[in-house]
């Protein structure tokens, strides 16, 4: 901290010393990483039930192995030097967009959507990557345009078009859900740079009035799950059974849960894609209310602290970049606990660290780095570190 | 002034991330929100929702009762079933499977056929029929070898088994699955298609004691159905056995008597209406119905001119002939319009309304008094009785003694029979009732048609001292006394004297029933010859070859012994055979002969 105390006058647009090792360890946020650890341990006990408790171990050694190579690189994005995502974010945000397009080209198919690249030793989907490319993408581009007075359609449409570009490769594929995580994502970084309200409300109705537009080119299974998600009931064998024995789960899980490996509806197979999607629905049966809040409040920790330290950055670049990650990985949650709860159609988006697969978990994992990273080099009047 | 600008956008921004946070708390409120209602509010409920997903209720069904003879012999019982069964998921490929069963039983190529087709069908995990009824050979054999065969197993289901085969086969009935019919006549009872319920007879009329009641297997299961474990489990209740009044030694005598004729032979208790026999003939084997037909023996079974499935015991209507010669001469007795000693000419036939009536003699019997005219059952001695009592004194005496009635015995589908009047012709053929059919009547030809019960019932009522008893089939509770139909008030004298006729009919020197007299006993009975084609015969103006075997007379004969002190009484018609004397007597004889054996020599033996 004294090291940097001279610097606190100097303009943003000054070049930034590197700080050293000792410091970025001062200024890492333990917190945060306490609080990830958490929700991974949680994820890997709930995954270790959703597979069948120690008959699929594989699954669990797999995730097990994920989380700690992802470990490995969020530290490395936390420690990395300065300007480095600032200065590559659209060099990654082509690099992604590139990925995208291969996977249309040549992706693997799987579950019928064309959504994954077969790397040999894994199997990526750049969509997840995008969220975080995109992100960094646009807050580059506010950060360059400066403060500027007013913010109109000129200064609008390249965003717009930066997240348009991505979102259209996605719903391609198709995967409705992660497109419309990297939108939000997106449209949180446009809002918080400033987006004026009269564009925002502006920019609603004319999606509104784009709905019907819009619903048309969904896909049959796409409009069968919206619709199901106003009445589950109605269709219960067939797009309405994941809602129906879904709300079963978790309502029957009560307030204090069934306890571990005890969920019925999980270990009778009553519940599908229980160990990606559906998980949640697993620890609020097991681990009832309390265990969901529990988890919500770790997820709160995160958001709060990723919010944190967006006010707190050093720049312009680390704000919206520290807002949109944040943003990022919590309306995941908000999107995935919701239609696992029946208040949201069911649109595929996995739960943060918690769901099975990789690419999430890295993808999270980036973001978290990131928000080290911008912490690690936040301001120094902040008070840095935790 | 870019300083100013930076702190504006600063401040703008910072409110925007707060304004984020304070949105993103409310969305996580309202998951909480939506959490705390399913979870905590309505917690309960998705628990039972979650309960019945998992727990899957079936069905152990309940043997059903056991039926013995009023000796306590078995009649119906439940024997294994055992079934060769394998889990595929365990015992791995199906078809490698039946190749390695094979060469420790017997497999039809049929049979491998239909089990790979059955595996094809159902899960893997659900038990595989491979083979049913296995035999004790069969069965010791795949025993010593079951290790070798992982997943595989013998499986013991309760089957119901009639161990006499087609004996009393009419009687104990079969059962059949369940239709919407059976459903709608039991409305408060639940049965699952596929379940097997009481067709015909006794199976069918006893269907509510037999039946028992189910038992309950609690199964967790998973959502595709899988057996997880079991959970908790009620044994089913054994449905009630029954006590017949049946014998089977007297059954099996009837059956042997009828041999391969058509026909009907019922022996009834005189002293109680307990029925003792009740044999139709031709039989069929009820097992077949549980073990399943080939199509071509179905068809030949329910094509069969014979008609082996109805019971014609209850199911058939005869017209009595001249056994029907009992009710007249009763009514004639108790209308004071004949004198027992009166006596009446016959020249072979009568001339009454421009039509000749014959007497089966055709040289005719001279005059003969009531007794000769019974004994040798003279028509036109009772064409001049029936002329003094018009056909509705005949058709009230036929009412008391039971014909034209159902007697309520517990079987389904007893027919009434006919007793005619003027009332039934006007109601049924709405035509006027004519003299000449009151002649006609006399001699049980015409419209009276009477079953083998009826019949058998009627006898019984006149060898006990005129009780019409309800037949019953199972036997009361201790002390219990039995069901009457209809006390005839028939006065002692005039029963006295027919009983002596009908002692005459078997052992009078001119008896029509000398092939009816039994070796130990003495008996009073009636013959009868029906005709089946008279008005064809009449029409057509030839005269048809007896030999024709559709066409000839049903034999009849009604019976009772010992005369003395009644315990047996027997009605026997035997479809198409001819003369009752020569054909329905000796069965009934035969039958007589068995008992009256056996009785003796029960007497021996506790004498000794």
């Amino acid at each position: 901290m004294s090291a940097n105390s001279g610097k606190r006058s100097a303009p943003l647009t000054q070049a930034e010393p590197t700080s050293s090792l000792q410091e970025r360890l001062y200024r890492f946020p333990w917190g945060l990483l306490i609080t990830l650890l958490l929700i991974v341990a949680v994820g890997l006990l709930v995954l270790y039930s959703a597979v069948g408790g120690g008959e699929s171990s594989q699954m669990l050694i797999k995730q097990g192995v994920r989380v700690a190579v992802a470990f490995v690189l969020m530290l490395l994005i936390a420690f990395s030097g300065e300007k480095f995502y600032r200065r590559h974010a659209y060099t990654l945000y082509l690099l992604v967009v590139v990925l995208l397009v291969v996977v249309f080209l040549s992706g693997v198919i799987g579950m019928g959507a064309r959504r994954w690249l077969d790397l040999g030793v894994v199997r990526l989907q750049p969509s997840e990557l995008m969220k975080v490319a995109l992100v960094l993408a646009l807050a580059r581009y506010f950060h360059d345009r400066g403060a500027i007075k007013r913010f109109g359609w000129r200064e609008i449409w390249p965003p717009l078009l930066m997240l348009a570009l991505p979102m259209a490769l996605i719903l391609k594929q198709p995967d409705l859900g992660t497109a419309l995580a990297v939108a939000a994502a997106g449209g949180v970084v446009i809002f918080v740079a400033g987006l004026p309200w009269r564009i925002l409300i502006g920019g609603a109705l004319a999606a509104a009035a784009a709905a019907p537009l819009l619903w048309q080119g969904l896909h049959d299974y796409q409009r069968r799950r919206v619709m199901t998600l106003f009445s589950p009931e109605e269709d219960p064998l067939g797009a309405g059974y994941h809602i129906i024995q879904s709300k079963i789960a978790v309502g029957s899980g009560g307030i204090v849960g069934k306890g571990f490996l005890a969920g019925s509806q999980n270990r009778l197979d009553f519940l599908p894609e229980r160990h990606t999607d559906f998980i949640f629905s697993v620890l609020a049966e097991e681990w009832g209310f309390i265990g969901a809040l529990g988890l919500l409040g770790l997820y709160g920790l995160i958001i709060a602290r990723g919010l944190h330290i967006a006010l707190n950055a050093r720049n312009r670049f680390g704000m919206l970049a520290a807002t949109g990650l944040t943003a990022m990985v919590g309306l995941q949650v908000v999107i995935n606990i919701g239609m696992v709860i029946g208040l949201l159609p069911v649109v595929g988006i996995p739960l943060p660290l918690v769901s099975y697969g990789g690419s999430s978990m890295l993808t999270i994992m980036i973001a978290m780095g990131l928000l080290a990273h911008i912490n690690i080099h936040a301001k120094p009047m902040s008070g840095g570190g935790v | 002034m870019l300083e100013d600008d930076h702190e504006r956008f600063r401040v703008d921004a910072r409110r925007r991330v707060l304004t984020l946070g304070v949105g993103a708390a409310g969305l996580f409120a309202v998951l909480i929100g939506r959490l705390f209602n399913l979870q905590v509010l309505r917690g309960g409920a998705y628990r039972d929702l979650a309960e019945n997903n998992r727990i899957s209720l079936q069905p152990l069904p309940a043997p059903r009762g056991r039926v013995f003879d009023r000796f306590e012999r078995m009649l119906v019982e439940n024997s294994p079933n055992y079934r060769l069964v394998a889990i595929p998921e365990i015992s791995g490929p199906v078809s490698e499977l039946v190749g390695r069963i094979r060469q420790i039983t017997e497999l039809s190529d049929e049979q491998i056929e239909q089990v790979l087709k059955q595996a094809k069908r159902q899960r893997a995990f659900l038990p595989l029929k491979i083979k049913s009824h296995l035999s004790w050979s069969e069965l010791s054999r795949i025993e010593t070898r079951i290790h070798e065969l992982p997943g595989v197993e013998i499986q013991a289901q309760a089957r119901r088994h009639y161990p006499h085969g087609a004996l009393l086969a009419h009687v104990l009935g079969y059962l059949g699955e369940v239709t919407e019919r059976d459903r709608k006549r039991f409305p408060n009872f639940r049965y699952r298609a596929g379940d097997l319920i009481g067709k015909t007879g006794i199976e069918r009329a006893f269907e509510t004691q037999l039946r028992g009641h189910e038992g309950v297997r609690e199964m967790e299961v998973n959502a595709i159905g899988r057996r997880v474990r079991e959970l908790a489990r009620r044994e089913p209740d054994q449905g009630r056995d029954l006590t017949l009044t049946i014998d089977l030694d007297l059954q099996r005598d009837a059956e042997a008597a009828l041999g391969e004729n058509s026909g009907a032979v019922v022996a009834l208790d005189p002293r109680n209406g307990e029925v003792l026999a009740m044999a139709s003939s031709p039989s069929y084997d009820p097992n077949r119905f549980i073990e399943g037909f080939r199509s071509d023996e179905w068809r030949e079974l329910i094509t069969d001119p014979f008609r082996p499935l109805s019971n014609k015991a209850v199911q058939g209507r005869y017209p009595p002939g001249s056994t029907f010669k009992i009710v007249v001469a009763l009514a004639a007795l108790e209308s004071g319009k004949i004198s027992p000693h009166e006596k009446l000419f016959c020249g072979g036939h009568l001339t009454r309304h421009d039509h000749r009536f014959h007497c089966w003699r055709r040289g005719g019997h001279g005059s003969v008094n009531l007794k000769q005219a019974m004994a040798q059952s003279c028509d036109v001695y009772f064409y001049r009785v029936a002329e003094k009592l018009g056909i509705d004194t005949i058709h009230d005496m036929a009412d008391r003694l039971g014909f034209g009635r159902q007697s309520g015995i517990a079987l389904g589908g007893e027919r009434r029979g006919i007793n005619p009047s003027r009332e039934w012709k006007k109601a049924n053929l709405g035509k006027i009732w004519f003299p000449g059919e009151t002649l006609i009547s006399a001699i049980g030809q015409g419209y009276n048609l009477a079953t083998p019960l009826q019949l058998a019932n009627m006898m019984a009522a006149v060898a006990n001292g005129g009780v019409l008893y309800k037949p019953t089939l199972v036997r009361p509770a201790r002390g219990r006394e039995p069901q009457v139909l209809r006390h005839t008030r028939l006065r002692p004298e005039d029963l006295a004297f027919v009983k002596e006729a009908l002692e005459e009919v078997v052992h009078g020197a001119r008896g029509t029933a000398h092939n009816g007299r039994p070796e130990l006993v003495r008996a009073g009975g009636k013959t009868g010859t029906s005709q089946v084609v008279r008005h064809k015969r009449e029409a057509s103006g030839k005269i048809i070859k007896d030999d024709d075997p559709t066409l000839r007379d049903h034999a009849l004969y009604v019976s009772y012994a010992p005369a003395d002190d009644p315990v047996l009484a027997i009605a026997a018609v035997v479809e198409h055979g001819g003369g009752g004397g020569s054909v329905a007597a000796p069965v009934v004889k035969q039958v007589m002969d068995g008992h009256f054996a056996r009785r003796k020599q029960w007497w021996e033996r506790r004498a000794l």
